[in-house]
């Protein structure tokens, strides 16, 4: 059994690419059967805001392409409880939520290192 | 004749993490605005800043990033005439 692989995200949806790149890197991973697992942490939980509309500003809304995390096999997705509170996010957004039904939300990095 | 004589606008487009952003608000004199555009409008929901008294924000940053519908903050969102507008107002300007 291949050990399961972490993607953490922590830079906001919109203004640079490296998110989208990591979520990318993890839907290639379990594309290939490979166990992935996604954490939302820092300015990265900003991914998990309801009401986004990337057309606004000519882009993609993330959390559609999050709905692709679970299509693809994305086993099990993080959220940081601390950052969702500074940042206001009162629970995923209900398009990302069926994505991330099992998200689990842990109070600091060390519970998720000892998954 | 500006209304604002002797204020600066500050533009901001740096995320709340980034040390340019905490140096701009340093920066800030009284009377002073400022602009939130691009991944600054994040700070309209981050508890963790205290934000100027004369507050703007790009209303198409806010609404892609789900900062329109759920306001955690009340500061006057314009758009990009609005943001036009609001620069001819201002004697200097800086670009964070």
């Amino acid at each position: 059994m291949s050990a399961t692989q972490l993607i953490v995200i922590d830079t906001p949806p919109y203004g640079d690419w490296r998110g989208r790149e990591a979520l990318d890197m993890a839907l290639s991973l379990a594309a290939f059967d490979r166990p992935v697992a996604l954490l939302f942490r820092g300015e990265g939980v900003n991914w998990l805001r309801p009401g986004q509309e990337g057309s606004a500003i000519s882009q993609k809304t993330v959390s559609r392409n999050l709905g692709a995390a679970r299509m693809f096999g994305v086993a099990e997705v993080y959220a940081d409880s601390l950052a969702l509170e500074r940042f206001a996010v009162n629970g995923p957004d209900p398009e990302a939520e069926a994505v991330v039904p099992n998200a689990a939300f842990y109070g600091d990095f060390s519970q998720v290192v000892q998954l | 004749m500006t209304d604002h004589d002797a204020t600066t606008l500050h533009i901001l487009n740096k995320h709340p993490d980034h040390t340019r952003f905490r140096a701009c608000l340093d920066a800030m004199a009284p009377g002073d605005a400022l602009l939130l555009i691009e991944n600054a409008v994040l700070a309209l929901a981050d508890v963790a800043i205290p934000l100027p008294e004369v507050t703007y924000a790009l209303q198409a940053d806010c609404e892609a990033r789900g900062l329109s519908a759920h306001r955690p903050r009340e500061v006057e969102q314009l758009d990009y005439i609005g943001m036009t507008h609001l620069t001819d107002r201002f004697p200097r300007l800086i670009s964070w």
